[in-house]
């Protein structure tokens, strides 16, 4: 995460985030896909001046996509308190973050790699949360539902 | 910069290209044929190898000279493929005997494979490649996988 302080070399007096403008090549570093398999897989894009990661949630039914779905956009709707929240996701991902050098100049460095990873880990747990708190709740609907035509 | 149709800036005359970088790098192209038959050559070799059950050996030839340049995609997926067979074809066990033995070059080169794989889990077995990722970043460090993003020879 070495990023520094880096204006556009294509408009003067702008300074933008490389890796989403793409306008200078010699400033973007190699793309990285690390996969567990098709479905969960973190895409890392890095540049002088900013780096991107996407991540894709596990969907492995109807259901975890509704739920991750709803999850991921909850989340880029609230992206202004989330600073490194990207509002939209890389296409083929379900949510990215956007790391600029102000984000790592005001923050820790480890805290903000802390903070990317420890979502990782719980995203998954809290997407199969729902799905049982869902179900359990179905349950209950359907049961009280039905228990008025005994 | 969306809603600009053409981007007038790749044609000022010292715009820099991507070919430009890339011969800064990688030098002159080679021709497409020459090394398509290298790979095919290559693949063979290590095939009979393998079936020797000479699985350093085989692991070291698939991890020479490897296709570098944006012209040789087809190339580069075949030689990704010869390097995929030897390395799914070691035990979980065995992996950090094999890495130990490598020379740092194969090891960078290694871990570029290892991320090509990474690509398109479709057609690889992620798990054993980030069996192999682990015992590899164990023996050869940070600096071999920050290799890999800043090398502009790609594989």
């Amino acid at each position: 995460m070495c990023l520094e302080n880096f204006s556009s070399q294509v408009a003067e007096r702008h300074n933008k985030p490389e890796v989403e403008t793409g306008a200078s090549k010699e400033v973007l570093l190699n793309p990285l896909i690390i996969s567990r398999n098709d479905k969960e897989r973190v895409l890392i894009e890095t540049s002088v001046n900013s780096l991107r990661v996407s991540i894709a949630i596990k969907q492995a039914d109807e259901i975890e996509r509704i739920l991750a779905h709803k999850f991921t956009r909850f989340l880029t709707q609230r992206a202004e308190s989330f600073v490194i929240l990207r509002r939209k996701p890389i296409e083929g991902y379900d949510i990215s973050f956007l790391i600029t050098n102000s984000h790592t100049e005001q923050m820790y460095k480890h805290k903000l790699v802390d903070f990317i990873i420890q979502f990782m880990e719980e995203v998954d747990k809290e997407i199969s949360e729902m799905k049982l708190s869902l179900n359990s709740r179905a349950r209950i609907v359907s049961e009280s539902y039905l228990a008025q035509f005994n | 910069m969306a809603f600009r149709k053409i981007d007038i800036d790749a044609l000022e005359e010292d715009a820099l290209r991507q070919e430009e970088l890339d011969f800064q790098e990688i030098g002159e192209p080679r021709p497409q044929h020459e090394v398509e038959a290298e790979v095919n050559s290559r693949a063979q070799e290590v095939r009979s190898l393998l079936q020797r059950g000479d699985l350093a050996g085989a692991l070291s030839t698939s991890l020479q000279n490897p296709p570098y340049g944006r012209h040789l995609e087809a190339a580069k997926a075949r030689n990704t493929q010869t390097v995929m067979e030897v390395l799914i074809s070691i035990k979980v066990a065995d992996m950090a005997q094999f890495v130990k033995n490598l020379s740092f070059e194969e090891q960078d080169v290694m871990m570029k494979y290892l991320y090509a794989c990474m690509a398109n889990p479709e057609q690889s077995n992620s798990g054993q490649i980030l069996a192999w990722h682990e015992k590899l970043s164990e023996v050869a460090g940070p600096g071999c996988i920050v290799r890999v993003i800043t090398d502009r020879r790609t594989v």
